[in-house]
């Protein structure tokens, strides 16, 4: 009884920042069913616009090649970084090296240059070999970044180099290795590691919409800028858009839960 | 394990396969029709799915389905009764969206990557064409004749006496009222035109202190009013040259002066964000507007308020050389960009629909409420129909009557750089700063974003 009155504070603190943390969501899931108005008006109840929002929304946007262009976009960064940045993770930690270290170093720096910044000379590396308006343009520049690079290489700290020479000893290529003993240990790395990408890639908006001269390629977060971009902005089919557009974060997140919360803290089973 | 495996090796056909997909979306036509996103409401076109500019099509950036996107395929329409093969991809581009890539676009010197014509805001059109006069063609050579505009709409556009633009959207400011809430307080429309702002305080209060009701709103560390004011009476935040005239600028002082007594006196409520601003109005909080006329758009989404708003001039600063009743905020023109296919198919389309066709402006004011900067337009008996939702009042007439007053605004180069300052020493000033330091430190922060 006691205890439960210690804790009580701490239950209200938490309570607290749940609702603080679920009320957006709340708001954006009740106000796609509801009409422009009644947002405006911060209407917190369910209303019944949600059909007229979805058939307004579809014949305002071409909602079905954004969501196509944010897929392929998304899957396609996703997949390419892991394999691109696990397997500089684990080179620059199981081939250990002084050199390697400073290399790291260098990588890490490159951190701190916002993106701003580089954004122009980049333009002009992707317009000169001919690659804007492609998903490759929006792809490459996120396939190799120093952060997944130092989860992975972090990651591997714990990964048991016993195992490694057992394999070798048993004749199993260094590729082998990768790919038999390496992946399948650290799937919580490589969860964690998909879940950042993908969410980061999918809510990519300044390089696509700079890349992507033609609008034809938008990507959803283009489209739900299109939409307020109007004297009128239809604030109920905004939010439906928005909505559309986060289920994709939500269900990535949702399936990769567990694993995500492990490979953040560098578990390996 | 076996899932595992299964996901994994499902993964490499996947990455593989999008690979595949990411090296061939490159190509144009590749299927997936995106670009044609034509308004709820506005007729579907053809005109926005061609996707090569050989030939006769030609590509336009600009945003609004319901406005901008919606009067450039109408207009295609007209240009193709007499050219049956001319083709217009209208692609759909957010404003903000468009001054990103024109900047990238001039600073990487990527100039193939431009369309043929692009919408550029007013404010923003002389910062564009005298930092990067390569992205844009004159309309020197285009035959349009630009004394059938208001000289304050078409001097956003010239530079060194030259037309680098073709104005369309319409900025006229209106002062927007219920008239419901007016008559509770014994008023009518009548009493707020050709006032004075001392006078229109005086009513004001008059107004919140028998209805509860301020009449006014506006988003907090926004310049807007401000500017207008300005506008109002001839009067800028630079000179001439360009130089900015922020500190010991008279008609600025008495502007935030001004602006400051309406919110003490809580005549114009101050709110945190453009949405909340629209909200206010929207759901009857207070009971008025002034913006330019591209805000009735916004009124009219209140449609439980139909018939109880109309529209008069702005007030006129009181004791100001100079002063009017009339301004404008906001509007935008047509460019055709240095990288034009054809520049007289481009010069020509424009000069037969926006600055040659009076049936062109007829189709698309009643169904988007486009109003027409092409003062032939506005003598159409269609400016002259009785709007329901004003009470039955003819509005459109009277903004084009309105536009024609408007004094010229000066914008130059670093407009928004100006505007900013101005925002920020307003936000100082209500919240107790001296007016003079504030309008001095905002002069400082112009002159060193000039250099």
């Amino acid at each position: 009884m006691t205890r439960t009155l210690r804790n009580l504070p701490g239950y209200a603190f938490l309570t607290v920042a749940a609702v603080l943390s679920l009320f957006p969501l709340y708001f954006m899931v009740v106000s796609a069913t509801n009409t422009s108005q009644d947002v405006l008006g911060s209407r917190l109840t369910p209303g019944t616009n949600l059909l007229q929002n979805v058939r307004d929304l579809f014949a305002t946007a071409d909602v079905r090649s954004a969501m196509w262009h944010s897929a392929v976009n998304a899957v396609a960064t996703t997949l390419v970084a892991l394999v691109v940045c696990s397997i500089a993770g684990y080179g620059f930690e199981i081939f250990h090296s002084k050199g390697k270290d400073r290399l790291m170093g260098v990588l890490l720096l490159a951190m701190m240059i916002p993106f701003a910044a580089t954004m122009i000379p980049l333009f002009q590396l992707f317009a000169d070999m001919g690659l804007t308006n492609s998903t490759l343009a929006v792809i490459l520049p996120a396939v190799s970044t120093p952060f997944l690079i130092l989860l992975f290489r972090q990651s591997s700290r714990n990964f048991p180099h016993e195992i490694l020479e057992a394999a070798r000893l048993d004749g199993l290529s260094e590729l082998m290795i990768f790919a038999r003993i390496y992946i399948p240990t650290m799937r919580s790395t490589y969860a964690a590691a998909a879940t950042i990408t993908f969410m980061a890639a999918w809510n990519n908006f300044l390089w696509p919409k700079v890349i992507l001269v033609s609008p034809q390629y938008q990507t959803m977060p283009m489209l739900i800028s299109n939409l307020t971009s109007g004297y009128v902005t239809n604030y109920g089919v905004l939010m439906l858009a928005v909505l559309l557009a986060s289920l994709p974060t939500v269900v990535i997140f949702l399936v990769l839960q567990r694993s995500f919360a492990e490979g953040i803290t560098g578990a390996i089973k | 394990m076996n899932t595992t495996k299964k996901l994994i090796w499902l993964a490499a056909a996947a990455a593989l396969g999008l690979s595949m997909t990411a090296c061939s979306s490159g190509d144009s036509g590749s299927g997936t029709s995106g670009g044609d996103t034509s308004a709820a409401g506005a007729a579907t076109t053809d005109a926005g799915t061609t996707t090569t500019t050989g030939g006769d099509a030609l590509v336009v950036w600009t945003w609004d389905p319901a406005f901008n996107i919606y009067a450039m395929n109408e207009a295609a329409k007209v240009y193709q009764a007499d050219h049956p093969d001319f083709q217009l991809d209208v692609q759909e581009v957010a404003w903000d969206d468009i001054q990103t890539k024109l900047t990238t676009l001039a600073q990487s010197k990527t100039l193939s990557e431009l369309p043929d014509i692009v919408l550029v805001q007013n404010n923003a059109f002389q910062k564009n064409v005298i930092n990067y006069p390569e992205l844009f063609s004159s309309f020197a050579d285009s035959g349009i004749d630009f004394s059938q505009y208001p000289q304050a709409v078409t001097d956003y556009s010239v530079i060194d006496g030259v037309n680098w633009g073709l104005p369309f959207d319409n900025g006229t400011a209106v002062a927007a009222y219920r008239t419901d809430v007016l008559a509770e307080a014994g008023y009518t429309i009548a009493d707020f035109t050709d006032i004075t702002w001392s006078q229109f305080i005086t009513l004001a209060e008059d107004v919140l202190a028998k209805t509860g009701k301020p009449l006014l709103s506006g988003q907090a560390g926004s310049s807007d009013l401000i500017m207008m004011l300005l506008q109002s009476a001839g009067a800028s935040l630079f000179d001439a040259d360009g130089n900015p005239t922020i500190a010991g600028n008279e008609t600025l002082k008495k502007a935030v002066a001004l602006y400051q007594e309406l919110v003490e006196k809580g005549i114009l409520v101050e709110v945190n964000s453009w949405d909340e601003y629209i909200a206010t109005f929207v759901t009857g909080q207070v009971a008025g507007t002034i913006n330019g006329c591209w805000i009735l758009a916004s009124v009219q989404t209140a449609t439980d308020q139909s018939g109880l708003w109309d529209i008069t001039n702005l007030p006129k600063m009181d004791d100001v050389a100079g002063a009017t009743n009339y301004s404008a905020n906001g509007g935008s023109s047509w460019a055709i960009t240095s990288n034009v296919s054809d520049y007289a198919l481009a010069a020509d389309f424009l000069k037969s629909t926006f600055a040659g066709s009076t049936a062109f402006y007829d189709t698309i004011l009643p169904s988007s409420g486009a109003i027409a900067n092409w003062l032939p337009a506005s003598k159409s008996s269609v400016y002259a129909e009785p709007q329901a939702f004003f009470g039955g009042d003819a509005i459109y007439a009277k903004i084009v009557e309105y536009a024609a007053s408007v004094p010229s605004n000066n914008t130059g180069a670093y407009y928004y750089e100006g505007r900013d300052a101005v925002s920020t020493a307003i936000t100082e000033i209500i919240n107790g700063a001296d007016p003079d330091t504030a309008l001095q430190t905002a002069q400082e922060t112009v002159e060193f974003a000039m250099g």
